[in-house]
C-alpha cells in the first residue's frame, strides 16, 4: 500500500520536486531559474529546499560563477524514489471506488 | 496522512503543471542552439566554398572561427541555468579523436592533397566527436553523426563535382535536428 508523504504533500514542494525529477540523474540548476519558473520567492524557495534537504530527498551545491554566488539544486536518488511512491499513492487514492 | 479524491486529483494536476513547465526549460537546454549554430555556418561555409573555394578561404576561416566564439557563449550561458557534471572521460576521448584526426592521420595518410578533401576530412573527424557524444548522451548525436559522415562520404567519393551540396545537406542536417530537438524532444 502506497503512502503519500507529508515533506513532499506541500503543494510548493510536490512543485519543486515535479519539477527536479525531469532532470536527468547528473543534472541540476539554478536556485533563480527555479525560482522564477515555479514562481515563488527567494525565502519562500529556500524554506522548502531546506526541508527537502534535510529528508534527503535534494542536494544544494553552492559554487560561484564570474565570482558571483550561485546556488544549483538537484534530486536525489531516494528523492526521486520518494517522490514517485508519493505520484503512485495519489493515484492509488485516484483510483478508488 | 488522509485526503480526498478531489485533492488528490488537484495535486497531480499540480504536478504535471510542473513537469511541463521544467520539461520547456530542459528543452531550452538541450544541443539545438549548437546545431543551430554550426548548421548554418556549415551551409554559409559550403555555399562560398563551392562558388570559388580559393577565394573564400580566409573568409570561412574566420566564419568558423566566429562560431567557436559563439560556441563558448551558448556555453558559459547555458551553465549558468541548468548544469551537467562534466565527464572528463568524454572530453578526454573527443580530445583524443581530435589530436588522432587532426595530428596523426595526415601524416600516415601522406598529407591531404586538396581543399575539398582537407574540408570532408575535418568534417569527418567532427562526426566521429558526434558518435561518441551519442553514445554518450542523448542518441540523437549519434544519428547525426552517421548521416552527415554518410553525406560527406558520398559527396567525395561518388559525386565530387556536387560534393559542396552535399556538404550543405549536412548542414541542413544539423540545422533541422535543432529544430527536432528545440520543439520535440523529451
Amino acid at each position: 500500500m502506497e503512502f503519500l508523504d507529508p515533506a513532499i504533500h506541500q503543494p510548493a514542494r510536490l512543485k519543486i520536486m515535479a519539477a527536479l525529477c525531469q532532470l536527468k540523474p547528473d543534472e541540476r540548476v539554478d536556485f533563480s531559474y527555479l525560482k522564477d519558473n515555479l514562481g515563488l520567492t527567494d525565502g519562500n524557495l529556500g524554506a522548502h529546499l531546506s526541508t527537502l534537504e534535510g529528508k534527503g530527498y535534494i542536494a544544494v551545491e553552492k559554487t560561484f560563477v564570474a565570482r558571483r554566488p550561485k546556488t544549483f539544486v538537484s534530486v536525489t536518488p531516494e528523492g526521486r524514489q520518494a517522490f514517485t511512491s508519493h505520484v503512485q499513492a495519489l493515484q492509488a487514492i485516484l483510483a478508488q471506488k | 496522512m488522509n485526503i480526498s479524491q478531489e485533492e488528490a486529483a488537484n495535486a497531480l494536476g499540480e504536478i504535471e503543471a510542473s513537469r511541463t513547465a521544467m520539461r520547456a526549460v530542459i528543452r531550452n537546454h538541450r544541443g539545438h542552439l549548437y546545431l543551430w549554430l554550426w548548421g548554418s555556418i556549415w551551409i554559409v561555409n559550403s555555399l562560398l566554398n563551392g562558388w570559388s573555394s580559393a577565394r573564400f578561404w580566409n573568409t570561412t576561416n574566420w566564419i568558423t572561427l566566429a562560431g567557436l566564439l559563439a560556441t563558448a557563449a551558448i556555453i558559459v550561458m547555458q551553465r549558468r541555468q541548468v548544469r551537467s557534471r562534466l565527464d572528463r572521460r568524454f572530453v578526454a576521448v573527443c580530445g583524443t579523436l581530435l589530436v588522432f584526426g587532426y595530428g596523426v592521420w595526415p601524416f600516415v595518410l601522406g598529407g591531404i592533397h586538396s581543399y575539398t578533401a582537407a574540408y570532408a576530412f575535418g568534417m569527418l573527424i567532427w562526426m566521429q566527436v558526434y558518435v561518441v557524444a551519442g553514445i554518450w548522451f542523448d542518441n540523437y548525436w549519434l544519428w547525426i553523426g552517421l548521416v552527415v559522415a554518410a553525406l560527406i562520404l558520398a559527396g567525395f567519393l561518388l559525386f565530387p563535382g556536387a560534393f559542396w551540396a552535399f556538404s550543405l545537406l549536412g548542414g541542413a542536417t544539423l540545422l533541422g535536428t535543432g529544430f527536432y530537438v528545440r520543439l520535440c524532444w523529451r
